[in-house]
């Protein structure tokens, strides 16, 4: 029994991110830090998809002197996790921006960040 | 090139293409940017419908593969019949949206690019079939939404925005990830090869990958408690947007869970529970809801849920093999008629709201002065209620059909209580705005009221579609309709008697028409009804004014008489029924005294309408047919049907105990239409159950039931009558008299006998004559004397003598009294009561005839024969207290004459009824075996007649001398402080505690603590505290709850 393979650290990493972005959310009564616990769920999210996507001992999927056409189906990583998180790095990025902007509006019209003075609709 | 054009990827050519441009053309100025925008989303609209189209005249579902190679490699997009309907619904929506929106969106290039990518993205959502790309749709609808929602500036419209981002945030990340670990179970991101291999996904991950997919769809379709998020944003939006995420949005998810429902068929009543506690809770708390966006979100969520619901149960359905016949039509009428209802019902409601800008529904603005939107917002409530002629009526009778054959009475309960939930806080909202004082002010033709119009028209254009689809026997069924769409139209350009004339001509004719070919019993009912109908419509000539769409509503009605007795199916007859229902509804909402009483009426009505619908599935079910004629062959299982169908038709037919809508809807209609209302339409639920009494004699409980029923209507009879009596308002004594009537009606259905029903048909005929003359002759006094109050009437006799004749003629008709008919309706009763050996309630509804008379003597007392009362005098020496006109007049002249013509001359009634009931009837039912006419000759009337007469009369002289020898007494003095002025009206004050103690209003106050306890489940309210980190929180325990819930139940 060897070390694990990097894969279980990414996975690990992944879910602890997620753990500590939900924690964050949820605790947070500031709407940046609670931005910030969605970007930690976001990441972790991502590392979570790309360790399933890796096989112990592969390399990356390109054709060249280190992967013969012949070992691409079994030694490489399989791109398609990477290619998903690739989309949806850009996707959580254009969610984060749009809700930093709605931050700094809603700064704008009480002064403050704290969800605490944005509860006005209920019932 | 056009075939090209039309590809339905031009559509995302044009999403993402027009939103390149529209910065460039930005630059060029203002109607390049406009034309740009349209251009774009029209063309969106245009290639999808025509893609429909040509599938629907048989043309293949288009696959579009992209990169060149096959799927799973490539992302492969798909355009069927289920895509097509789906895209050209949502983008025809959109494009009315966005002339909803335009004030909002025009000059800012930024806004429209969102609005065309938003729109965009649903269709990339509707047709991809790669679940990546799916996510990535999602995402683009997600961003757009988010854009769109800073539209609106308030601080509140801001807030609620981000608390939509969060939760929806939420529910894409565990989207993200549940593709993901989907794919790494699988290998596979396209749908059609998840699909293919969902019974090898299993193991930890995969199923937790379904779960979480699962639950991200439904987060995202709002469901309960996890949807405050959703409440605040429909609540606080711009309308425009509101409506997008309400019926936009929620399209693309939909679609999304449609096309993935089989991945979750082990968790399909884990889904079916969570979308009915949605349905259930949204409707209940929405009849607390004051603000109307946020009502008309609730109303939203509760649709979305309901759809949902149906497509997991029929899906379930079809996994267990119930098949029935026609099942794939009545899935497409289902979905689709729900989906296209809701999408352009509630868009149109956001649009309408936004247009006439009052928040709370309590300060809604009157719409009298535009007739146009008034229509209009009449026909999306109706189709937002589910009735016809609606797409979503269709949907929901198919619904109900389906969970009635395969034996889930308990989800058709929960969707029809959730219904009407929903319908008392939309139509009390539809009844404040007809009460309001205030006009509203004139919206913008293009961005307000044109959208509005648009949804409502297609919505009956897609109402009749789906009619077609249902299998309607004939279209003539919409003949009404035709007719009172016809007579709208001209509506605002005649004079109100032109319009009366035209509309009795109109009746006349289509009448006619409708009932040709009816025989027996069918004949008979549409021969009276519609005569009757014409003869007390004509009195509508005694008004001069406009009286808008009056007359059109009133066509509507009588029309729907015969179509009602050529119905063939259940669905001929619910339809029909439930236009008599809307048609009455709208008809009372035009007397603005009626306001307080329209929603008791419909509400009942519906509740009614609800069980009816029940038992014509039930008997579907049963017999496994739709014919009426089936309801004759019904074998011994067939009292569940009659108990649903009887209980539909006592409610509408004001029986005891659920009689509290009654008085309050025939008094305070306009005059003339009381008397059409309790003269002709409160025959309708006696056809009814005329028509569903056969189940009641082939089942095996036949009896019991019938001798139920035979007490409920005692028991009405006696109530009526107590209640009546102690009125002191003309109108709500003849209301209550109606009332009491009808009992005797339904006692002599219930005798189940040739007898009986001959009888019924008789008493049907003579209460018809009765009540014509007497509510249009208290509409002549009301004309007159100005007042509807026994203590302000009085000594009319000498200044309305023509009306005191008439009157005087239908009191003696109507008491049973010798020579007139009732008489031989009366005894005809008896006879048959004896027959049966219901010896009690022959004895009991004896005792009611002596009240009647007592409530009969004091109308006539009380209009005519006792002094006028002081404070009235002014009246007659003013000349004002003359005769009534002669448009009332001679309307109860002519009924009058008939009931002295069918009084000396029985046979020519009572041959046609027994020829008509014979044929009906199996021979063993025929009285004693004897034809009618020996039945004659073999009674001998005058014995008992001399034995009632004698026995009522004795009755009333004990009453007069225990009034006699207390009359004295100083209590009594008290509390009648010594106003009534004469002999008769102080015997009446005497017995009026005694009354009170009979006529306790326990009914009232029974469906009043029913209302307040159901109102106060609303209190569920309470977990929407407007904070955005609980309503994550609440998304977070939605995911457990659903991976906990469905781990634990086995795939």
């Amino acid at each position: 029994m060897g070390f694990p393979p990097v894969s279980h650290l990414v996975l690990a990493t992944g879910c602890s991110l997620v753990l500590i972005g939900f924690y964050g959310m949820l605790t947070h009564r500031n709407i940046l830090r609670i931005i910030i616990g969605f970007s930690l769920i976001d990441t972790g999210i991502h590392m979570i998809l790309v360790a399933t996507g890796y096989i112990t001992g592969g390399t990356a999927p390109i054709i060249d002197e280190a992967l013969s056409l012949d070992a691409a189906a079994t030694r490489s990583v399989d791109p398609i996790p990477s290619a998903l998180v690739v989309t949806a790095i850009v996707i959580g990025l254009s969610v984060t921006a749009i809700m930093l902007a709605y931050a700094i509006r809603l700064y704008e019209t009480k002064q403050t960040l704290s969800l605490d003075a944005f509860t006005e609709s209920k019932w | 090139m056009v075939a090209s054009l039309l590809h339905p990827l031009t559509i995302f050519i044009l999403g993402l293409g027009g939103g390149f441009v529209l910065p460039l053309v930005y630059r060029l100025g203002k109607t390049w940017l406009k034309a740009t925008f349209f251009l774009a989303l029209s063309g969106m609209a245009l290639v999808s419908a025509l893609g429909l189209v040509r599938l629907l005249l048989g043309g293949d579902a288009i696959d579009i593969l992209t990169a060149g190679s096959l799927p799973p490699v490539s992302i492969s997009l798909r355009f069927g019949l289920w895509e097509g309907f789906f895209t050209a619904s949502v983008n025809c929506v959109a494009l009315l949206g966005a002339l909803r929106l335009w004030p909002r969106l025009s000059g800012r290039y930024a806004a429209m690019l969102l609005y065309l990518i938003f729109v965009m993205g649903i269709n990339g959502m509707v047709m991809t079939r790669d679940l990546f790309n799916l996510f990535v749709f999602l995402e683009i609808v997600s961003i757009g939404t988010y854009g769109l929602l800073s539209l609106e500036e308030t601080p509140a419209a801001l807030a609620a925005a981000f608390k939509y981002i969060m939760a929806t945030v939420l529910a894409s990340t565990f989207f993200l990830l549940a593709t993901g670990l989907l794919y790494y179970a699988t290998g596979t991101l396209n749908i059609d090869g998840l699909l293919a291999q969902r019974e090898a996904i299993g193991g930890p991950i995969g199923a937790m990958a379904l779960l979480l997919l699962l639950g991200a769809l439904l987060v995202e379709l709002k469901p309960f408690p996890a949807n405050g998020w959703g409440l605040d944003v429909y609540e606080t939006a711009t309308d425009g947007v509101a409506a997008l995420v309400s019926v936009g949005v929620s399209a693309g998810v939909f679609f999304a869970l449609f096309k993935l429902e089989p991945l979750f068929a082990g968790q399909r009543n884990l889904i079916a529970w969570s979308c009915g506690l949605t349905f259930v809770a949204a409707n209940l708390i929405g009849l607390r809801q004051r603000l109307v966006q946020r009502l008309l979100g609730y109303s939203s969520i509760g649709q979305m849920a309901l759809m949902v619901l149906a497509l997991v149960l029929l899906r379930r359905q079809e996994a267990d093999g119930v098949e029935s016949g026609g099942a794939d039509v009545a899935f497409a009428l289902v979905i689709g008629g729900l989906f296209l209802n809701h999408l352009l019902a509630k868009a149109g409601l956001f649009w309408l709201a936004g247009a006439i800008g009052a928040r709370e529904w309590t300060s809604w603005p009157s719409l009298a002065g535009r007739p146009l939107l008034l229509l209009a917002f009449a026909i999306l409530l109706v189709a937002i209620a589910g009735l016809p002629p609606f797409p979503g009526f269709w949907g929901k009778w198919e619904l109900v059909n389906a969970l009635a054959g395969s034996g889930d009475y308990g989800w058709i309960v929960l969707i029809l209580f959730g219904s009407l939930c929903e319908a008392v806080y939309l139509f009390r909202w539809f009844g404040a705005c007809l009460q309001a004082p205030r006009p509203a002010a004139v919206p913008a033709f293009f961005s307000g009221e044109l959208p509005v119009l648009v949804a409502a028209l297609l919505l009956v254009i897609a109402g009749l579609a789906a009619a077609g689809l249902a299998g309607i026997s004939s279209f003539w069924l919409f003949l009404p309709l035709a007719a009172g769409a016809a007579l709208a139209v001209i509506d605002p350009i005649l004079p109100g008697q032109v319009k009366c004339a035209l509309m009795l001509a109109l009746v006349l004719a289509g009448g006619l028409f409708l009932s040709q070919g009816l025989d027996g019993m069918r004949g008979l009912f549409a021969a009276l009804l519609l005569s009757g109908g014409l003869v007390i419509a004509s009195a509508g000539f005694y008004r001069t004014d406009a009286r808008p769409f009056h007359h059109a509503l009133l066509a509507v009605l009588l029309l729907a008489l015969p179509a009602l007795l050529r119905a063939e199916t259940g669905l001929d007859f619910f339809v029909t029924f439930e236009i008599i229902t809307l048609a009455s509804y709208f008809l009372i909402a035009r007397s603005p005294a009626a306001a307080p009483h329209l929603l008791p009426f419909l509400l009942f009505s519906l509740a009614a309408a609800f069980f009816l619908l029940t038992g014509f599935a039930a008997h579907r079910a049963a017999s496994g047919t739709d014919a009426l004629t089936a309801l004759g062959s019904a074998g011994a299982d067939g009292a569940l049907t009659f108990v649903l169908l009887a209980s539909g038709f006592l409610i509408k037919a004001g029986a005891l105990g659920v009689h509290v809508w009654l008085p309050g809807a025939y008094a305070e209609a306009e005059d003339d239409v009381s008397a059409l209302l309790s003269a002709v339409i409160s025959k309708v639920p006696i056809i009814g159950l005329l028509t569903g009494a056969y189940l009641a004699i082939r089942s095996q409980n036949a009896f019991g039931l019938a001798h139920g029923m035979g007490w409920i209507g005692l028991l009405t009879v006696i109530g009526g009558a107590a209640m009546a009596l102690r009125e002191d308002d003309v109108k709500r004594m003849l209301a209550y008299s109606s009332m009491s009537q009808l009992g005797y009606i339904v006692i002599a259905i219930a005798l189940m006998s040739h007898i009986g029903w001959v009888t019924a048909l008789y008493l049907v005929a003579n209460h018809l004559m009765v009540k014509g003359i007497l509510f249009l002759a208290v509409a002549g006094v009301t004309l007159r004397a100005g007042s509807r109050q026994f203590a302000d009437l009085g000594g009319l006799m000498r200044s309305m003598p023509f009306t005191f004749v008439a009157v005087l003629i239908a009191v003696i008709a109507m008491s049973g009294l010798p020579p007139l008919m009732g008489f031989g309706g009366k005894w005809l009763l008896v006879q048959g009561m004896a027959d049966q050996e219901w010896y009690a309630l022959a004895v009991l509804s004896l005792v009611a005839t002596g009240l009647g008379f007592l409530y009969m003597i004091r109308l006539v007392h009380g209009l005519f024969l006792k002094p006028q009362p002081p404070n009235r005098a002014e009246l007659s020496s003013a000349g004002s207290l003359r005769e009534a006109p002669i448009a009332l007049l001679l309307p109860q002249y002519a009924l009058a004459a008939a009931i002295l013509l069918l009084s000396f001359y029985p046979s020519l009634v009572m041959e046609p009824i027994a020829a008509a009931i014979d044929p009906a009837f199996s021979a063993g039912l025929v009285w004693r075996g004897m034809s009618l006419q020996e039945i004659y000759g073999y009674w001998n009337p005058r014995p008992l007649m001399i034995v009632i007469v004698a026995a009522v009369m004795s009755a009333i002289a004990l009453l007069a001398m225990l009034y006699w020898f207390r009359r004295k007494d100083a209590r009594f003095l008290r509390s009648t402080g010594g106003k009534e002025s004469d002999a008769l009206s102080r015997f009446f004050a005497f017995y009026e505690p005694m009354l009170g103690v009979l006529v306790r209003p326990m009914a009232s106050r029974f469906w009043n603590n029913v209302a307040r306890g159901v109102e106060a489940l609303g209190c569920l309210r309470r977990v929407y505290d407007g904070d955005g980190q609980t309503y994550a929180l609440y998304v977070l325990y939605y995911f457990l709850a659903l991976y906990f819930l469905g781990s634990a139940i086995p795939i």
